[in-house]
C-alpha cells in the first residue's frame, strides 16, 4: 500500500507540491516562534554568566516609568561599609538622554526609551561593556551604544549633541562604542557618561539612582541583601543578582509572549486555511482515481487498505511539509532575531537550535492537519465498491447538502447567543464580552463555511448572470456550481482570510475614527507640547512659552505612576483653574475646580475595579513612597487623562522630580495659529526633542501608530489569503484534468484556446468572488460586533472603511485572475485529440 | 478536377506516422480521398487500420506527417491552431462515440454550442427544422444526464447539423447504443444527407451501420484497399471477409 501511495504522489507531483507548500507555510510560523523561544532560553542561560553585582539597590519604591527617583550618593559609602560588603558603586541611570542626529532631531526614540547612564569601571558588575575606544571621562565625553552611534552618524572621535533632562542640549566628544546584554534593556538609545557628568546632566550632583554592591567572599547574596535592606530608606528596592536575573527573564518573556502568540495565531490560521486545500485535493484525487481504487478493491484490497493508502499519502505530505516548514521556521526565527538586533539588543550566545520538541511540534501540527483533512476523503475512497472498476465513467452521485446546510444554520443561529450576550455584557464586563464575541465569531465562521455549499448556487447564479449572455460565461458559472462542496471548500479558504482582514480593517478604521473623535471632543487646546514618545520633559519648556503672545492659556500637566494593589495607574496633576479651557474632562461627579490639596478625581473604570467612591481615601505607592489621595469625584476615562486627576501642589507634595508631561496652549480669539506656531518653534529651539502638535498632528501621530500595527496584521493575514489562492490554483488545475474530455469536446466543436482560457479564468473569478463576498460580509459583521463590544474600551465610533474593503475585493479578484493563469494555460494547451481520444 | 462543386473534403498523399525507430507506426500511407458534397461516406477497417486517424486528419483534429488535406477549398494542413479552430467551428460538425455533450449545458444549449462559441446568430427556423428532425422538441431543457444514450447521440447530431457545416464527421456514433437507438441515429444521418444535402463521413466497424452510407471505403494498414457504392450489409461483410482472408493466409 505504501508503494501505491508513493506512486500516486509522484503521479500528481505538482498538486502535492502545492499542498506541501501551503502546510509548510503554517508550520514555518509555528516552528519559527518555537525555535526563537528556544533561542531566547539559550540567551537566558548565557545571561547567568553575564556580569552583575551581587546586590543592586534601586531608588524608588516602585518603578517610576519615566520618572526617576534618586538616592543620596553618601549612601554608597555607608553600604560599602556594611560588614558583608566588599565594595559598592553608585550608578546614575535615567531616561530622557536624547541623542540628536545630524538634522538636530532625536534618533530612534519613537517607542523605546532614550537612556543615559554612568560608566561603571568594574567590568565584573557592569551591564555595559566597551566595544571600541575608551570609557568616557570628564564633562565633555560620552560613549554611545553601537546602534545609537550608527543612527546619529557619530563615531569615536567625532562629536555628538545630546539633549538631557537637566543640562539640555550639549555637545560631547564620543570616546567609544559600547554594547549591552539583555539586562541592559531592549531597544532605544543609550549614552554613557562618567558618574559626575551623569549626575550633572541626568539627575543632580550628589545623587545616584542605583548602588551596585559586591559581597565579601563567604557572604551570600541574600545575607548581603538583608544587611542592605536594613540600612537603606524605605522607598528603595533591594535585589540580589538572582532576583534581578529572574526579573529580566520574566520581563523579556512577557515582552515576547504577545509577539509569539501573535505569530502563532497566524500560523494556526494559515494551517486552518490549508486544511480546505488538502481536503479538496484529496477529495478530487479520490474521485478521479475511483476506478483505480475500485480495481484495487476488485483484486482484493480491503476497505481499510484503501483508506490507509489515502491516509499514507496525507502522512507523507505531512512529513514533507514539516521538514520544509522547519527550514522556513529557522528563517522566521532568524528574522525575529534580526528584529531584536535592530532594536539594539544582542542575544548573547544563543544559537538557533532545532530541539526535538520543535521537530515534534512541527511534525505533530503538520500531520494533524494533513491527516485530519484527508480523513473524510479516505473514508469516501474506501466506500467505492469494487464494481465501480467496471463501470463506465466514475460519476459519483452528488450527496445531499441538507445535513451540512442544517448544521451550518444551527451554528449560525447558535452564534447569535454569545454575540448577544457579548453585546449585553460589553459595558459591565469587557473581557467576558470579548471572549463571548470571539466564540460567536468562531461559531459564525464555521457555520457560514458549512453553509457555503448551499449558498454557492444562488450567489454564483447571481454573479454568473453578469455574463450569462455568453456561452463561455454560462459554462463557467455552471462549472463553478457543478460541485458545490468543492467550490465551497475552495472559496472558504479565501473567506476565512478575508473575513479576518475585513474585521481588522473595520476595527482599525473605527479605532482611528474614535481617536479623532476623542481628540476633537476632549482636547480644547490649540497646541500641545509633548516629549518624544510622550515622555516627560524639563519645566524649562513651560518657562520658555508661558508668556506666549497670542495665547489665552498656557498650562502644563504632570503624570506619575502610582502602584495600588500591584497595578499601576497614572496620577495627573493639573491646574484646576484653567485646565478645563484646554482639556474637556468628562466629569461625572464632583468638579475639577473644587480640587484642593490631597484631593483627587478618579476615573469611573478604575473606581469600579478598586471599589472606591467619593469620600474614600486611596493609599498607593508612589516613586518616593506611600501617599494618599482623597477621592472627591469621578470622571469618564474618555480623553487623554486617565486614572486620577489631582492638583499640581498635591502631586508635588507626594514628591517627584519636576518633569512635565505636556504643555497645553489655547489661543486668544483672532490669534493666527501659524504665527503662534512660528513663535513656539523659535522659543523651543533649545529643546529639539519637544514636539509642537496641533490637533491634526496629534491625530496623525496616533493614527501612524495604528497604521504600523495594522500593517503588520494585514501582512500576516495576507499569507493565509495567499494560501487560499494556491487553493484556487489547485482546484482549478485538478478540475481541468477532470474535464479533459469536456474541454476536448468544446475544442473540437470550435472553441478557441483563448475561449477555453477565458472559461477557466471566469471560473476562478467566480470562486474568488464567492469567497470575497462571504469573507467581506462575515468580516463586516465581525468588525461591527467587535466595535460594539469594544465601545466601552474606547472604540466608540463605528467607521466602515469602504474604500479599503473595495481594495480588498479588487485585490481578491485580481488574485483569482492570477490563480487562473496556470490552469487556464494548461487547459488551453490541452491537445484536442488526446482529450477526446481519452476513454 | 471536377466540373461540378468541389469536394467537401479531400486528402492528397495523406501520410501519418507515429513514433520513431522501433516504435514507428505508419498509420496512414499516402492516402488519396475525395468526399463529394451531399454524400454519406462510411470508412471501415479493422482496429489499427488507420480509419480513426484518417478521420481525425480530415477533420483537422490531428496534423498529418505529410500530404495535404482540404476542407472545401481550404488547405488545412499547416494552419495555426487558431485558424484550424475556426475551420472546425465554421465548416465541420462532429458526432463522437461517447461524451458528446457538455454536461452543464441543456440539450438546446448543447445544440447551439458551436454557434454560441462563434458568437454567430442562431437561425431559429433551421434550428427548429433540425430539432424536429432529431425528434427532441420536448427534451430541449434537459441536461445530458437526464437523457438516454440514444437521445444524447441525437442531440449531438443536431449540434453537428445546427451550424450547417460543410461536412460532418461521425466517429462510431452508434458504438455505445442499443440497436434500436443506433438505427434511429443512422436514420437521422441518412435523412440529413437526403433532405438537407448534408455531407457526412462516418467511421464505423459495424457493417449494418455502414450499409446506410452512399459509399463505403475500406482501409487496411493505412491504405485504401477498396470501396463499395450503396452496398448492403451482406456485401460489406463479404468484402471484409475477402480483405481479411489473404491477410489471414499470410
Amino acid at each position: 500500500m505504501l508503494r501505491v501511495a508513493i506512486r500516486s504522489l509522484r503521479a500528481h507531483r505538482l498538486r502535492f507540491a502545492l499542498t506541501v507548500l501551503t502546510v509548510a507555510l503554517g508550520v514555518a510560523f509555528i516552528a519559527g516562534t518555537n525555535i526563537f523561544t528556544g533561542s531566547l532560553r539559550g540567551a537566558f542561560d548565557a545571561l547567568v554568566s553575564q556580569p552583575r553585582a551581587d546586590v543592586t539597590v534601586r531608588a524608588g519604591a516602585t518603578d517610576g516609568g519615566s520618572i526617576q527617583a534618586t538616592l543620596p550618593e553618601s549612601l554608597v559609602a555607608e553600604v560599602a561599609a556594611l560588614p558583608g560588603a566588599a565594595g559598592a558603586v553608585g550608578v546614575v541611570s535615567a531616561e530622557g538622554a536624547y541623542v540628536l542626529g545630524a538634522d538636530g532631531t532625536p534618533v530612534g526614540v519613537e517607542g523605546p526609551p532614550a537612556r543615559g547612564r554612568s560608566w561603571v569601571g568594574d567590568a565584573s558588575i557592569s551591564a555595559v561593556s566597551l566595544v571600541t575606544g575608551r570609557a568616557p571621562s570628564g564633562p565633555g565625553e560620552v560613549a554611545l551604544l553601537e546602534s545609537t552611534a550608527q543612527d546619529s552618524g557619530a563615531s569615536p572621535g567625532s562629536t555628538v549633541r545630546i539633549d538631557t533632562p537637566v543640562a539640555g542640549v550639549r555637545e560631547y566628544t564620543v570616546t567609544g562604542l559600547v554594547t549591552r546584554g539583555l539586562s541592559g534593556g531592549l531597544g532605544g538609545t543609550l549614552a554613557v557618561f562618567d558618574l559626575p557628568t551623569a549626575q550633572e546632566v541626568l539627575t543632580e550632583p550628589g545623587t545616584v539612582t542605583a548602588i551596585l554592591v559586591t559581597a565579601l567572599p563567604g557572604v551570600s547574596q541574600d545575607e548581603l541583601a538583608a544587611q542592605v535592606s536594613a540600612l537603606v530608606p524605605e522607598a528603595t528596592r533591594v535585589e540580589t543578582a538572582a532576583q534581578a536575573r529572574d526579573d529580566v527573564v520574566q520581563r523579556i518573556q512577557e515582552g515576547f509572549a504577545f509577539f509569539n502568540t501573535f505569530l502563532l495565531a497566524f500560523g494556526v490560521i494559515a494551517l486552518f486555511v490549508s486544511t480546505f486545500l488538502i481536503f479538496n485535493t484529496f477529495s478530487m484525487l479520490v474521485a478521479q482515481r475511483s476506478r483505480e481504487l475500485a480495481l484495487l478493491r476488485a483484486v482484493g484490497a480491503s476497505r481499510a487498505q484503501i483508506s490507509l493508502t489515502v491516509l499514507l499519502e496525507a502522512a507523507i505530505i505531512g512529513v514533507l511539509a514539516a521538514a520544509i516548514g522547519l527550514l522556513g521556521g529557522l528563517g522566521v526565527s532568524l528574522l525575529l532575531r534580526w528584529v531584536i538586533g535592530a532594536l539594539g539588543a544582542d542575544l548573547p550566545g544563543a544559537p538557533l537550535t532545532l530541539t526535538g520538541g520543535t521537530i515534534a511540534l512541527a511534525l505533530g501540527a503538520s500531520l494533524l492537519v494533513t491527516i485530519a483533512s484527508a480523513l473524510l476523503p479516505a473514508r469516501r475512497a474506501s466506500a467505492i465498491p469494487p464494481v465501480a472498476a467496471m463501470r463506465e465513467g466514475a460519476a459519483t452521485s452528488p450527496r445531499s447538502l441538507r445535513r451540512i446546510t442544517f448544521m451550518g444554520l444551527a451554528l449560525v443561529v447558535a452564534a447569535v447567543v454569545p454575540a448577544t450576550a457579548g453585546l449585553l455584557l460589553a459595558d459591565s464586563d469587557g473581557e467576558r464580552a470579548a471572549q463571548l464575541t470571539g466564540l460567536a465569531a468562531a461559531l459564525g465562521l464555521v457555520g457560514v463555511l458549512a453553509l457555503t455549499p448551499a449558498l454557492a448556487r444562488p450567489v454564483l447564479g447571481l454573479f454568473g448572470a453578469l455574463f450569462r449572455s455568453r456561452v463561455v460565461g454560462r459554462m463557467a458559472s455552471a462549472n463553478a456550481i457543478r460541485n458545490p462542496r468543492r467550490t465551497a471548500a475552495t472559496a472558504s479558504a479565501l473567506t476565512v482570510g478575508l473575513a479576518l482582514m475585513t474585521a481588522v480593517s473595520v476595527l482599525g478604521s473605527s479605532a482611528r475614527a474614535s481617536v479623532e473623535d476623542v481628540v476633537d471632543s476632549t482636547i480644547g487646546a490649540d497646541f500641545v507640547l509633548i516629549g518624544p514618545g510622550f515622555r516627560p520633559f524639563t519645566p524649562e519648556v513651560y518657562d520658555a512659552v508661558r508668556d506666549l503672545p497670542g495665547a489665552s492659556v498656557v498650562t502644563y500637566v504632570r503624570t506619575i505612576p502610582v502602584s495600588i494593589d500591584d497595578a499601576q495607574s497614572p496620577v495627573t496633576g493639573v491646574d484646576p483653574a484653567v485646565i478645563t479651557e484646554v482639556l474637556d474632562i468628562p466629569v461625572v461627579t464632583g468638579s475639577v475646580q473644587d480640587l484642593g490639596l490631597g484631593s483627587a478625581l478618579i476615573d469611573t473604570e478604575l473606581a469600579q475595579s478598586l471599589d472606591v467612591a467619593a469620600g474614600d481615601t486611596v493609599t498607593g505607592t508612589f516613586v518616593n513612597g506611600e501617599g494618599k489621595l482623597r477621592i472627591v469625584g469621578t470622571f469618564e476615562p474618555a480623553g487623554p487623562v486617565r486614572g486620577f486627576i489631582t492638583t499640581l501642589p498635591t502631586l508635588n507634595s507626594i514628591g517627584t522630580l519636576t518633569r512635565d508631561t505636556a504643555v497645553y496652549i489655547a489661543l486668544q480669539p483672532g490669534a493666527s495659529p501659524d504665527a503662534v506656531r512660528q513663535e513656539l518653534v523659535t522659543r523651543l529651539a533649545a529643546f529639539p526633542s519637544i514636539d509642537v502638535q496641533d490637533q491634526a498632528d496629534i491625530k496623525r501621530d496616533i493614527n501612524g501608530q495604528f497604521d504600523a500595527l495594522f500593517g503588520l496584521v494585514y501582512a500576516l493575514l495576507g499569507l493565509s489569503v495567499i494560501v487560499a489562492f494556491l487553493g484556487i490554483v489547485n482546484t482549478l488545475s485538478l478540475s481541468v484534468v477532470e474535464r479533459t474530455r469536456e474541454l476536448g469536446l468544446v475544442r473540437a466543436v470550435g472553441m478557441s484556446r483563448r475561449q477555453v482560457r477565458r472559461l477557466v479564468t471566469l471560473e476562478a473569478l467566480l470562486l474568488a468572488a464567492l469567497g470575497t463576498l462571504l469573507g467581506l460580509s462575515l468580516g463586516l459583521v465581525f468588525g461591527v460586533l467587535l466595535q460594539r463590544v469594544l465601545a466601552p474600551q474606547g472604540i466608540s465610533v463605528l467607521a466602515v472603511p469602504f474604500a479599503q474593503l473595495a481594495v480588498f475585493a479588487v485585490l481578491a479578484l485580481i488574485g483569482g485572475l492570477a490563480a487562473a493563469l496556470w490552469p487556464a494555460w494548461r487547459a488551453g494547451r490541452m491537445p484536442v485529440l488526446t482529450a477526446i481520444a481519452q476513454t | 478536377m471536377h466540373d461540378a462543386a468541389p469536394p467537401a473534403a479531400r486528402a492528397r498523399a495523406l501520410t501519418k506516422i507515429y513514433g520513431e525507430g522501433d516504435t514507428r507506426v505508419v498509420a496512414l500511407d499516402a492516402v488519396d480521398l475525395d468526399i463529394e458534397p451531399g454524400t454519406f461516406t462510411a470508412i471501415m477497417g479493422p482496429s489499427g487500420s488507420g480509419k480513426s486517424t484518417l478521420m481525425h486528419c480530415l477533420a483537422g483534429l490531428d496534423s498529418s506527417t505529410s500530404g495535404d488535406v482540404y476542407i472545401g477549398d481550404v488547405l488545412i494542413t499547416g494552419l495555426s491552431d487558431r485558424a484550424l479552430t475556426r475551420v472546425r467551428r465554421d465548416s465541420v460538425g462532429f458526432v463522437f462515440q461517447s461524451f458528446n455533450l457538455v454536461p452543464t449545458l441543456t440539450a438546446r444549449e448543447n445544440i447551439t454550442l458551436p454557434l454560441d462559441i462563434a458568437g454567430a446568430p442562431v437561425d431559429e427556423e433551421w434550428l427548429a427544422t433540425v430539432i424536429d428532425a432529431v425528434g427532441l422538441a420536448d427534451r430541449l431543457d434537459h441536461r445530458p444526464s437526464e437523457l438516454s444514450g440514444g437521445q444524447q447521440q441525437r442531440v449531438a447530431c443536431a449540434r453537428a447539423l445546427a451550424s450547417k457545416p460543410a461536412i460532418v464527421f461521425a466517429d462510431e456514433p452508434t458504438g455505445n447504443l442499443d440497436s434500436q437507438s443506433g438505427a434511429e441515429v443512422l436514420g437521422l444521418l441518412r435523412r440529413s444527407v437526403d433532405e438537407f444535402d448534408q455531407t457526412i463521413v462516418m467511421v464505423t466497424h459495424d457493417a449494418g451501420a455502414a450499409s446506410h452510407a452512399d459509399r463505403v471505403i475500406f482501409l487496411a494498414d493505412g491504405h485504401v484497399v477498396g470501396q463499395l457504392e450503396r452496398p448492403t450489409a451482406e456485401e460489406i461483410l463479404a468484402r471484409i471477409g475477402e480483405l481479411a482472408a489473404p491477410r489471414g493466409a499470410r
